[in-house]
């Protein structure tokens, strides 16, 4: 033990990551991000409460989505550092000063995770209840009912972190037991019966007990420990043979050097195309749970064929800053060859790989789901893929991480998804009550979004050009 | 014609001047270094001529091309090394070099990268990936891709930073033997000695002007350095004046 008291360590670490972002992105419009999340989530609320999304549904979609944001946080902090490193050079983070001073890693790592869920809950996830706890309240909710949300969403943060330190710590020592505890526990809620949402702070918010709260605060408790105890940080140099197995496949897929470059970034970097799947994996998994929670709340069967293809097209964002994740936006003016062809390129890797994700999931759904719902997804999935994917080009062009934290992008951003998404999520909701109407308007709403995406991906080439060039 | 010639180009960055008026000619065949402190436009100067930023105002011709107008038939003819660039963290150098052989359109793309990876004496990390290389090998990658399609012209920001002595003196020897075949070179440095060694003519820039050029050879000692100084000097003084 160093004279170092947690309290020093974790003020130098609050410090440190709130230089990181106000360095990357200025400290005023770094500032000015959690107005823009509370404003975001209340429109959303809002706009979910007129077109007729009972509350319930909201809530359990708020608690589903802080979980995943709480999963990818911890995965940026503790493996993302190859993408860190590309973008800002060298960095060097606390976390891995084990290295080089006298404290320990387990220290290090409590500190690490008390600062993750402080600084998020604070920057994020309060302001998001605020959002929508202003138009609940507004709209009948009781004040203690949005409290106990604040509570159990913030918990639901705390959960999604410290899986990912788990399963982080899990992959650290060993790939091969990161695959079986996932079996296992997919094993255990598909053949099992175990309810995987009892053991979430959800139960809690909507069945408040002794034993939800144990519920609630054991399994966040219980991963951290794990993670702690099982985290070994280690430098992923890519030349691990499974990265090297989907190389051929990747010269196979791919036509030209454009599409091939960011295919074999994913392919190379930690993870390798497997974070890809990953991570379509949890989404559909969350969503699942979610719209069997809605179903259970409200008594009315969702659209899961429209639902599924629609957060699976959100969700490949994740994927448009894999395949980026390594470029220098700059480099292509050295080469002759536009940037309409650039984004051409980067296009075909992402579609390639978010589609292909989606695609093995909506056909795992068969097995539980009619073939109409894979069916759909089918449809729906790719058109909002490629809107995700034209947004974020003309917004961010090559470097879709300086959208996280620069507030005025970031507004668009979010009012652009939720343009396409609100209208996709009611259809999702009330399709129960005219399924071919809801249907219709789901694959006309994607199909223009698919439009949308097309043009703003064809006018990001020139417009970055020129910006780059200024 | 000249292989580049610019007229008076200016670049402002906001209240920042960094090019204040810059005219120069480059002729072919000659070894051009821009000389100057820190922070008086070379890098920007560079970045204009190869099409990589639009000048405010003023013109360019590069190789009889508008560089600003249109810069695709000037990134096609040319080749770039820019200061402190790595190639892609996750590719092989021969990964990148194929990249860089298809989007110029390179043919006999892999004996060339076999020749230059020879020639830069890093084939036998060819198929490493490039974040695990030392600077100085990301620095030949860098090289070799500003070379694999064998351009008239070629710019360098700082050519030989990175580098360690035994591979500075092959860099050198291999910059000199380029323009001996009939090519261009453009440097950007404020190492005057590297200056002094390699080129045929010298630009000094300060403030975002060229105050001076002068051919090296005619210098003894360290009189280009004096000279290098004076230059500089007389310009600073005369803009506090």
């Amino acid at each position: 033990m160093t004279g170092a008291s947690h309290r020093t360590l974790l003020s130098w670490m609050v410090r440190e990551e709130w230089r990181l972002h106000s360095e990357l992105f200025g400290g005023r419009r770094f500032g000015g991000f959690p107005l823009v999340v509370a404003l975001l989530t209340g429109v959303g609320t809002y706009a979910l409460a007129i077109t007729g999304t009972p509350p319930a549904s909201v809530i359990a979609g708020l608690h589903a989505l802080v979980a995943l944001f709480g999963l990818q946080v911890g995965t940026v902090g503790l493996v993302g550092s190859d993408a860190m490193r590309d973008v800002l050079g060298d960095v060097t983070l606390l976390i891995f000063s084990a290295r080089t001073l006298p404290l320990s890693m387990e220290r290090l790592l409590s500190v690490f995770l008390v600062k993750e869920i402080i600084y998020y809950s604070g920057l994020f996830v309060t302001p998001m209840l605020a959002g929508y706890g202003g138009v609940a309240i507004a709209r009948g909710t009781p004040p203690s009912t949005v409290a106990l949300a604040w509570l159990t969403v913030t918990l639901a943060f705390t959960l999604g972190v410290t899986a990912s330190l788990a399963l982080t710590g899990l992959a650290s020592r060993s790939g091969f037991a990161l695959v079986a505890a996932v079996t296992a526990g997919t094993v255990a809620v598909v053949a099992g019966g175990v309810d995987p949402v009892a053991l979430t702070p959800y139960r809690l918010f909507t069945d408040p007990s002794p034993i939800a709260a144990l519920a609630a605060v054991g399994p966040p408790l219980v991963l951290a420990v794990v993670g702690i105890a099982l985290f070994e940080p280690t430098e992923d140099d890519g030349e691990d043979g499974h990265h090297r197995a989907v190389d051929g496949l990747i010269e196979r897929l791919s036509g030209d050097g454009l599409t091939r470059r960011p295919l074999l970034a994913v392919a190379r970097s930690a993870g390798s195309v497997w974070k890809v799947v990953f991570s379509m994996g949890v989404l559909f998994v969350v969503t699942a749970l979610v719209l069997q929670q809605v179903a259970a709340a409200t008594g009315i069967e969702p659209g899961y064929g429209i639902a599924f293809g629609t957060l699976l097209g959100l969700g490949s964002f994740t994927t448009y800053s894999w395949v980026t994740q390594f470029d220098d936006p700059r480099e292509y003016l050295r080469y002759p060859v536009g940037y309409a062809d650039v984004f051409a390129g980067t296009l075909r890797a992402y579609l390639l790989l978010s589609v292909g994700a989606a695609l093995v999931y909506l056909a795992v759904a068969t097995i539980w789901y009619p073939l109409s719902v894979a069916a759909l997804g089918a449809l729906v999935q790719p058109p909002v893929a490629l809107y995700v994917f034209g947004v974020t080009a003309y917004l961010t062009g090559l470097s879709p991480n300086d959208l996280l934290f620069d507030t005025p992008r970031f507004a668009v951003f979010g009012a652009a998804l939720a343009l396409l998404s609100t209208p996709l999520v009611v259809a999702a909701l009330v399709v129960s009550t005219d399924p071919i109407a809801a249907r219709g308007v789901a694959i006309a709403v994607a199909v223009l979004g698919a439009l949308a995406g097309a043009i703003l991906t064809r006018r990001a080439g020139p417009r970055w050009e020129a910006t780059l060039r200024e | 014609m000249p292989a580049i010639e610019t007229m008076e180009l200016t670049k402002e960055y906001g209240d920042l001047d960094a090019l204040s008026g810059l005219s120069l000619t480059v002729e072919k065949g000659e070894l051009f270094a821009l000389l100057g402190p820190n922070g008086s436009g070379k890098t920007t100067t560079i970045e204009i001529l190869t099409g990589q930023r639009t000048p405010t105002s003023g013109s360019a011709t590069v190789l009889g091309h508008d560089p600003v107008a249109d810069p695709m038939p000037v990134r096609r003819e040319i080749g770039i090394l820019p200061e402190r660039e790595d190639p892609p963290s996750f590719l092989t150098p021969r990964e990148y070099l194929q990249f860089v052989c298809e989007v110029r359109s390179v043919e006999a793309a892999d004996e060339q990268i076999e020749h230059w990876a020879d020639r830069l004496a890093f084939a036998e990390t060819l198929d490493s990936l490039s974040t695990n290389l030392s600077e100085g090998q990301r620095q030949r990658v860098m090289l070799a891709a500003a070379f694999v399609h064998e351009p008239d012209l070629v710019f360098i920001d700082e050519p030989l930073v990175n580098l360690d002595p035994i591979m500075q003196e092959q860099v050198k020897r291999h910059l000199a033997d380029y323009c001996a075949e009939g090519n261009t070179l453009f440097l950007s440095t404020h190492f005057v000695d590297v200056a002094e060694e390699l080129c045929t003519k010298v630009g000094i820039v300060t403030d975002g002007q060229l105050v001076a050029t002068c051919d090296p050879r005619e210098f003894e000692d360290d009189e280009l350095l004096d000279f290098f100084i004076r230059e500089v000097d007389a310009e600073r003084e005369a803009v506090v004046q």
